[in-house]
Parts: C-alpha cells; sequence; structure tokens
C-alpha cells in the first residue's frame, strides 16, 4: 500500500492515529490510513500514509493540533528510511 | 492451444478470464492482450501461480503463452487447485469487522483487506453483502486495495440490490455486480467459506 517516496507516519496510540485521519480528512487532504508496514513496528499496527505533494500541509495540521507522529518514514525503494523520530 | 482475447478489457478483467481459463484449460493457454497493465499483471499473475510465460508481439499487442511449470509442453496442464476442488469464497456481509464501536469496526475492516494484499493466499473471490458494498463504492478507503487484489486474480463482487438500497449502484468503484443466485451458488460449491 506504500508507493514509492511516499511518507508513512506512525502514531504512538489508536486514539492519536485515529484522530490524525479525521482532522486530515476534515481538511480534504489526500491521505490514507493503511496497516503499518510489517517492517516499521508500530504498537497499534496501524500508520498514515501520504504523498510528498501534500507533506507539508499534512504536517503543518498535525503539528497544530499537537498530533505529530512518533516516527515518520519514507519509502525508498525496498526501505523506508527514517526522517523523524526517536531513534 | 486455446487462445483467450482479452484486448480491450479494463483491469481487472483481464486477470479475472484468464483464472478463469486456467481452472478448465487442457493444455498451454494462449493470451492476446495489450500493452501496459494487463500485460503486466497477467504476468504476475501467471507466474505466481507457477506459470511458465512467453511473451510475442501480436498484432500491435501481446500474446502471452501460458504453460504449466510442473509439466512444460504438458498437454493437460491444470491450475494449482483442480476445478472440483471449489473456490475458495470470502463473504463480507458489513462494512465493519466485529462487534462494538461503529467507529471501530469500520478501521478494523479497512485494516484487514489492506492486510490481504501482504498475504501469499488470497481468496478466490469475495462477495461484498449489506453495508459490505459501501467497500466496493466510489469514497471507500479500500478501493486501492480492492484493485490490487483483483490484479492478483481475486474476484471482487457487489450484491447488485445491496448497491440498488444504498444508492450506490451508479458509484461502484471496485469489482463488479453480480446476484443471489451467484451468491448462493459460489458459497454452496466452495472448498472454503470465510464469512466477516
Amino acid at each position: 500500500m506504500v508507493r514509492e517516496g511516499d511518507y508513512v507516519a506512525i502514531f504512538n496510540s489508536i486514539h492519536r492515529v485515529m484522530e490524525a485521519e479525521k482532522l486530515l480528512k476534515e481538511r480534504r487532504l489526500s491521505i490514507l490510513l493503511i496497516p503499518a508496514p510489517r517492517a516499521l513496528a508500530a504498537d497499534c499496527g496501524l500508520a498514515i500514509r501520504y504523498a510528498e505533494e501534500v507533506r507539508s500541509e499534512v504536517e503543518a495540521v498535525l503539528a497544530q493540533a499537537g498530533l505529530l507522529p512518533r516516527e515518520l518514514y519514507k519509502k525508498n525503494g525496498e526501505e523506508f528510511v527514517k526522517i523523524e523520530g526517536e531513534s | 492451444m486455446k487462445d483467450l482475447d482479452v484486448r480491450g478489457l479494463a483491469c481487472p478483467a483481464p486477470v479475472v478470464s484468464v483464472k478463469r481459463a486456467l481452472e478448465t484449460a487442457e493444455g498451454a493457454l494462449r493470451v492476446l492482450l495489450d500493452d501496459g497493465a494487463p500485460r503486466e499483471n497477467v504476468r504476475r499473475f501467471a507466474e505466481g501461480r507457477g506459470y511458465a510465460v512467453h511473451e510475442a508481439a501480436h498484432e500491435g499487442g501481446f500474446a502471452l503463452t501460458l504453460t504449466g511449470a510442473a509439466s512444460p509442453g504438458a498437454t493437460a496442464v491444470k491450475a494449482e487447485v483442480p476445478a472440483a476442488a471449489g473456490p475458495t469464497v470470502m463473504l463480507i456481509g458489513s462494512d465493519r469487522l466485529g462487534d462494538g464501536p461503529e467507529e471501530l469496526g469500520r478501521l478494523l475492516m479497512r485494516n484487514f483487506i489492506m492486510t490481504l494484499l501482504d498475504l501469499s493466499e488470497v481468496p478466490d473471490r469475495m462477495f461484498f453483502i449489506n453495508t459490505g458494498v459501501l467497500l466496493t463504492a466510489a469514497g471507500s478507503e479500500v478501493i486501492e486495495a480492492l484493485e490490487a487484489l483483483g490484479n492478483r486474480g481475486v474476484e471482487v463482487l457487489s450484491c447488485g440490490v445491496c448497491l440498488d438500497f444504498f444508492k450506490k449502484k451508479e458509484t461502484l468503484a471496485a469489482g463488479a455486480v453480480t446476484n443471489m443466485f451467484t451468491i448462493a451458488e459460489s458459497l454452496m460449491t466452495a472448498r472454503s467459506v470465510l464469512r466477516l
């Protein structure tokens, strides 16, 4: 479900990821709630996928709502490259 | 060798037609198709099922010859699952998975359908009935996942009466429309039925 160059944001609770999805959908931003890729361990097993074109807008909305993801990855070939978050 | 012409058909129809033809094909199957997504999807589908694929240009499109990998050149090549054993059918009777809060149920159902894509084994047929058809209509979050499943040979079928009831007949976005006869017959002849 993750295309080349897509961002995958992982949150630390199901409630946060659902709230983030609701907020981003209300802003009509093109995002998709997806199962977290198995390579990325996630407690709640869900993640939000978005493309480069909407990245700044998505992250601005999340920051404003205090809903920044715990970790952010970018799909690069077969790998997920960590962009932000705890190591 | 049997010929199957799927030129001009939109995805996932070429894969579905090939899948059906392989279930009954005696010997190799030659598929005439358009370049691009149909060619790639049929090739991937056939190789995934263990068929050897030979490609040749044909009248502006392509001809893919599929030969059973287990016995190349054999005269009686069957798909890995004999038709007599019946298909694996998934019956999705709701847009929610499990009992509990509606919001959580919807999220779990979406998560489930997308997760199917990660599995090596997928159902042969998925029937969507009642609120399940909300998953196949425009605006659903799983259209992309259902299209990808379709390209792997999964038949995605929605109950026409249900689409009609929810006024979604015009906005079906994944798979095709079916009727109760097909649903009932398919359930009765299935190898296994998974009811969600």
